[in-house]
């Protein structure tokens, strides 16, 4: 069960690291470029907020994960 | 009802709150911890609260828009894609401090610092390194508060009267009730900037004619603030990548934020509020987008008070305008107590002897530090956000000197502190114009953050490997 946990956890730190990757690439900060625009929304505001809900779920999904923490539960509650 | 009116009454409400935070928080205290670390057993609600409040404040409902107008939408990349990665980078981090505190008895980090550096060097470099950055910002805060209030109220007190009585009620009821009572006063603040932000936010969109109409005016007006670098080329790659740096590094490096993670009643309840942090801070971010282009439409190229006190203040109904008045009040207040009460913390960290003396020693470091801050005040630049941002920087510097004394397992080297401390050598000379602001076409402090990952790795590998043969 422990070792899952793991494997997940580094599976979610992996994504944050492609998230994050891609964060800094042209593909959501080219330069100089706002197309195309989805909703009227510029390029990099859009993919940005899309970057955003990910992070936000990887971490919510890290928390599951996390492989400390049933005995962390264990041990305060 | 005239603004000045329903100033009067959100003004009376809010300091009879702060007044009753303060007491009930006076009841409560019965050793140096409960003043200290409020007890250490916060829930998510309120761990989710006045970690918002410790991070937005001023800087956000105000520097933000000013950021949005002034720079486009890269100030999305800037801020909220950097606090998303933070968020999950506590989860990681947290658990460890946690760890680590419970494990070594955890007083502040630059007691544990020396603990795990069995050395009194780095705690002793990490003190004197938030002192110098978290000084200004705290000052910043305050200075920008003021003069705004100064512009739109330009007959009642000269901006100084303002700074001082900021100062002052900070100074009064930290000493009264702690960190509990700044914990309460910052839940309260976090409410009022989350409600004031949307309805400007909302009023600022509905007078731009909805989201579509917004971004197609400013497609016609500003096309440069619909991608990076932005009118002025300040959102630049080097810029995101090393602000992505500094922000990820705040809960390591800044201790107000630090003692947050440690003071929350377990680690399940610090998951669930980093997650909380995630929605939050999408909530508080989204308007700034409204009001912050908005401006860029209306306000274009005038100063930064003229738009603010136009958007946040004379476009809004009275009710609001005054309820803005002072959720900015609470915004500068709530950053700077929490600042200046983690210095006092960890000045306390550092010293030893008897408890008493101690604390009265902590009590008056936090008069030292607000003093200090007022001083600083007067004299500071506007730039909010740019100053909060080297601020930011300068304190992420010493991160990896502080992972490595969590993270590591044996005691890590003494390179570790020296290159942390040429390091902010180099970053401060470079601020004050002593330094190139960059070498080899790249910005120093990129260079200054690759430097230190490298000697980081270095110290960390080859350590294990001496010590393995």
């Amino acid at each position: 069960m422990k070792s899952k946990k793991t494997l997940y956890w580094n599976l979610c730190i992996l994504a944050m690291v492609i998230l994050s990757i891609i964060t800094f690439s042209p593909l959501v900060i080219p330069e100089g470029k706002f197309t195309p625009l989805v909703f009227g929304l510029p390029r990099t505001l859009w993919t940005g907020i899309v970057v955003y809900v990910f992070m936000v779920l990887f971490t919510y999904f890290g928390t599951r994960v996390h492989p400390r923490s049933d005995r962390t539960k264990g041990e305060t509650e | 009802m005239t603004m000045t009116t329903w100033l009067l009454l959100f003004g009376t409400f809010w300091l009879l709150a702060i007044a009753y935070f303060s007491f009930r928080s006076y009841r409560k205290i019965k050793t140096a911890d409960d003043y200290i670390f409020a007890g250490s057993s916060l829930g998510v609600l309120i761990g989710l609260l006045t970690f918002s409040a410790t991070l937005f404040s001023a800087f956000t409902f105000m520097g933000m828009p000013d950021f949005f107008r002034t720079h486009g939408v890269g100030s999305w990349i800037f801020l909220a894609i950097s606090d998303a990665a933070m968020f999950f980078f506590i989860i990681w981090f947290g658990h460890k401090l946690r760890e680590q505190g419970t494990a070594r008895g955890y007083s502040g980090v630059a007691r544990l610092m020396d603990k795990c550096y069995d050395s009194t060097s780095p705690g002793l470099l990490y003190f004197l390194g938030i002192f110098i950055f978290l000084v200004p910002y705290m000052a910043v805060q305050i200075r920008g508060i003021a003069i705004f209030f100064t512009a739109i109220f330009p007959d009642l007190m000269p901006y100084w009267t303002w700074i001082t009585l900021i100062v002052m009620i900070i100074i009064i009821y930290t000493q009264i009730g702690g960190l509990r009572a700044i914990i309460y006063s910052d839940s309260l603040q976090a409410i009022i900037l989350l409600l004031v932000i949307w309805i400007i936010g909302v009023t600022c969109l509905k007078n731009a004619g909805g989201i579509t109409g917004l971004f197609a005016k400013v497609k016609q007006s500003h096309p440069d603030l619909l991608s990076i670098p932005g009118p002025q080329g300040l959102l630049s790659f080097q810029y995101l990548l090393a602000s992505f740096w500094s922000i990820i590094m705040l809960p390591v490096t800044q201790p107000q934020i630090t003692t947050r993670l440690i003071i929350m009643k377990n680690e399940q309840k610090m998951h669930r509020m980093a997650v909380s942090l995630g929605v939050f801070t999408f909530l508080i971010l989204i308007p700034t987008i409204f009001i912050g282009l908005y401006g860029a439409l209306e306000y274009y190229g005038i100063p930064s008070n003229t738009f603010l006190s136009n958007v946040l203040l004379f476009e809004q109904t009275n009710i609001i305008a005054a309820l803005a008045v002072i959720g900015l009040i609470a915004a500068s207040i709530s950053t700077a107590d929490s600042q200046i009460f983690a210095l006092s913390t960890e000045f306390r960290s550092l010293l030893k002897g008897n408890e008493k003396k101690v604390m009265l020693y902590t009590r008056l470091a936090i008069v030292f530090f607000a003093i200090c801050t007022l001083v600083f005040s007067l004299v500071s630049s506007d730039q909010l956000v740019i100053l909060a941002r080297i601020s930011f920087m300068g304190t992420s510097i010493m991160g990896p000197m502080i992972l490595t004394g969590i993270f590591s397992k044996q005691i890590p080297g003494k390179e570790m502190i020296w290159s942390t401390l040429i390091s902010l050598i180099v970053f401060i000379g470079s601020q004050v114009g002593l330094l190139p602001m960059a070498l080899f076409g790249i910005n120093i402090d990129l260079l200054i953050v690759i430097f230190m990952i490298i000697v980081t790795v270095l110290s960390v590998t080859l350590r294990k490997r001496i010590q393995k043969s």
